[in-house]
């Protein structure tokens, strides 16, 4: 995805147990964060086919 | 046939003029090939071409395009309601398609143009177009038109046949569009030229180093060509991608997809080829041309042999070479009418016999 | 190479005489410059049409799925690879096939060729390591290792990893090659120049599916572009769409491509949609050292799990 020209930080991965509630916060919060620091996604949205 | 004289220095200056009028289309050259683009004011298009790579179909009949939309929000006036989409049918005029192309809008309009069924998508950017040819002088080493029905010169489905003399263009009003548009463009200047056009036509059409066979093909026993033996081997290589049907000025099969995005949808047209494998797929699941073999079979004997039956105007192809050219693998459609055509007149003897 | 004709002759009329296959796969010569015609043998006589020469870039291996029969197959070195492949997928069986291996130098790119042309190229001739094009008024000779298909440029197992016979000797691998050179400068790119170069890259594609359809990993009975329920992406020329086509099916190839090359020679517009699949061929050897098709013992690694798989992505 990255190679493709989506930005690295939209697409995230983490392990969290369901027993590590703080970490699925904190996981949670930190990469809202990160990609609403990044803006909207203007490059893989299709609203409608945009065709002739 | 009023024949006009353009002298190539006031070129730009009627395509300046058409502008006014028209929406413009001419081949353009795209990296390693021309292909046909729309033209902003002030660009010219490129004739040093042979052909196009995709053939001129996609500006009658475009790849994709939008039947109707809809809307379920109810905030909005129009909602739950089928809205035909929005087209723009100003016209339009094709600068420097070539005659087979141009023929092969005919046989287009057979399918779409019927007396029981009008395609209105169709028909609507059909009458909206004139198409100014250009004539061949140089044809592709893989070009077979003279022996479709067709030629380098040929003027079925034209409004204006431009040659290139040189310093000048000549340019053939064949038809009322054809004439609008001349009158548009400024380009009265009348010349006798018939004798020099028949003798370019004859010089062009002595270029044509590949034909076809064809004169077997209408009297042939369908059933019998159907069964022939040799459909296996030509069929081996084919890999049913849609190649030979999106570069092939004649085919017109499409399929219809709905997409939808959140409240909104439409309906959509696309091109489909009969190569590809889900496309005799039925509702129950059953297929009937589930193998390369049937597919591969069915094209030729639609465009070699049902299509003559049918409309009795020879056969579906006009000999623009795209598909030979293009083909990942090579499979030639001058050989499998020599098979058909050769497996049809044996077939003619044994019955004579 | 015509001694490479010669040799596939001998071996597949030697091989039909002695039934020890139903059906011989190989090239005949092509009707047009630079193309030549998958096609089968399955009488002695039928061999004579076999030729093999540099415009062989077609995947034979792609005619091999789901058959029943016997088969003798030419394949060089990475067609014998996606054979491989095949046979670890269960597509083909091991002991329906008679490999005729091919070592290779190489085949030539037509449209790297044809491109480096104003007019109509009319024949394309070779001679050892020559290649002459002529058309109307022109005829050049051109050095094949100039006109190489990229992927043949950048190869390292250009010797068949499996085979029965052999057509030829065994060629020296080249060495010190950077098959990843063009990857690398892609992911230098910043996101957005990253973005518009995949934009132009697809910019002329018509979803015809020939690179699909030439891939020999391409064998879904539906395709995920053909599923309409649910529909996963648009049949439309929407340009969204077409990325989308592309790229997922790279994903598909993940760990399998051979970098064969089918799927750029069949495209009928040219496009290098190998760009996509090198970058997962260089992730695959970057994270699990791996090489798709050089033993039929080992399981691919998106088969098969190791506890020391790279995990360093996940947080």
């Amino acid at each position: 995805m990255e190679h493709m020209g989506i930005e690295p930080e939209r697409i995230q991965f983490s392990w969290v147990s369901s027993a590590e509630s703080t970490k699925f916060v904190k996981v949670v919060n930190e990469v809202t964060a990160a990609v609403k620091a990044l803006g909207p996604n203007e490059h893989f949205t299709k609203a409608n086919a945009k065709v002739a | 046939m009023k024949i006009v004289k353009v002298d190539k220095k006031d070129w730009t200056d009627g395509l300046a003029k058409l502008y006014r009028t028209y929406r413009l289309f001419g081949p353009v050259k795209e990296g390693a090939f021309h292909c046909f683009r729309e033209l902003a004011e002030g660009d010219r298009p490129d004739f040093e071409f042979q052909n196009t790579r995709l053939s001129a179909k996609g500006i009658i009949y475009p790849q994709s395009e939008d039947m109707f939309v809809y809307t379920l929000d109810e905030s909005r006036e129009d909602h739950h309601i089928l809205k035909e989409a929005p087209k723009d049918d100003t016209p339009r005029a094709v600068l420097g398609i070539r005659p087979c192309d141009a023929k092969a809008v005919s046989l287009l309009k057979l399918n779409f143009d019927t007396p029981d069924y009008k395609d209105p998508y169709w028909l609507d950017r059909y009458n909206a177009t004139t198409l100014v040819g250009l004539a061949c002088d140089q044809p592709c080493g893989t070009c077979f038109c003279t022996s479709t029905g067709c030629g380098p010169y040929h003027e079925e489905g034209l409004d204006l046949l431009m040659t290139d003399a040189g310093d000048h263009y000549l340019i053939k009003l064949l038809s009322a569009k054809g004439e609008r548009l001349a009158q548009s463009a400024g380009w009265d200047g009348e010349i006798d030229g018939l004798a020099v056009m028949e003798n370019r036509k004859k010089a062009a059409e002595a270029k044509i180093t590949q034909s076809i066979a064809t004169d077997n093909l209408r009297a042939a026993d369908t059933l019998a060509l159907h069964q022939a033996d040799f459909w296996e081997e030509i069929s081996f290589a084919c890999i049913n991608c849609g190649t030979c049907t999106y570069v092939c000025p004649t085919c017109w099969c499409f399929d219809i997809q709905d997409e939808v995005h959140g409240k909104n949808g439409k309906r959509v047209r696309n091109w489909d080829s009969c190569m590809f494998p889900i496309f005799t797929v039925h509702t129950t699941g059953h297929n009937p041309r589930d193998t390369k073999l049937q597919r591969v079979r069915q094209r030729f004997m639609h465009k070699l042999k049902y299509f003559v039956d049918k409309y009795e105007t020879g056969i579906m192809c006009v000999g623009c070479g795209r598909c030979v050219q293009h083909c990942p693998v090579n499979i030639d459609i001058r050989r499998v009418c020599e098979l058909m055509n050769s497996h049809a007149a044996s077939d003619a003897c044994a019955a004579e016999g | 190479m015509i001694k490479y004709s010669d040799s596939i002759r001998e071996i597949s009329e030697r091989l039909l005489k002695e039934c020890r296959v139903d059906m011989v796969i190989g090239f005949r010569r092509g009707t047009v410059p630079m193309m030549n015609e998958p096609c089968f043998a399955k009488t002695p006589e039928e061999v004579q049409a076999f030729v093999w020469d540099s415009n062989c870039g077609i995947n034979l291996a792609n005619y091999l799925t789901d058959r029943k029969e016997k088969i003798g197959i030419v394949a060089k070195g990475c067609d014998s690879r996606n054979i491989v492949t095949h046979i670890i997928e269960n597509k083909i069986k091991r002991e329906q096939l008679v490999v005729i291996g091919v070592p290779c130098k190489g085949m030539i790119d037509k449209h790297n060729i044809a491109a480096r042309f104003g007019g109509e190229i009319l024949d394309v001739a070779e001679e050892s390591d020559q290649i002459i094009v002529k058309g109307h008024d022109f005829e050049e000779t051109l050095a094949k290792e100039d006109v190489l298909q990229e992927n043949c440029r950048l190869c390292i197992h250009r010797n068949p990893v499996i085979y029965d016979e052999l057509a030829g000797e065994l060629v020296d691998e080249q060495q010190d090659v950077d098959r990843y050179e063009e990857v690398r400068r892609i992911e230098a790119m910043a996101t957005d120049d990253k973005w518009a170069y995949f934009d132009d890259l697809l910019k002329n594609c018509i979803r015809c599916y020939a690179c699909r359809n030439a891939c020999p990993l391409c064998y879904c009975p539906t395709c995920f572009v053909d599923e309409s329920k649910p529909q996963w992406v648009g049949k439309s020329q929407d340009p969204i769409d077409i990325r989308t086509f592309h790229f997922l099916r790279a994903f598909h190839c993940a760990g399998r491509c051979t970098d064969c090359g089918a799927c750029q020679r069949a495209c009928p517009v040219g496009i290098n949609m190998r760009v996509f699949t090198k970058k997962l061929e260089k992730d695959c050897l970057d994270l699990f050292g791996w090489e798709a098709g050089l033993s039929l013992e080992s399981r691919p690694p998106l088969d098969f799990y190791r506890p020391d798989d790279p995990d360093d992505f996940i947080k």
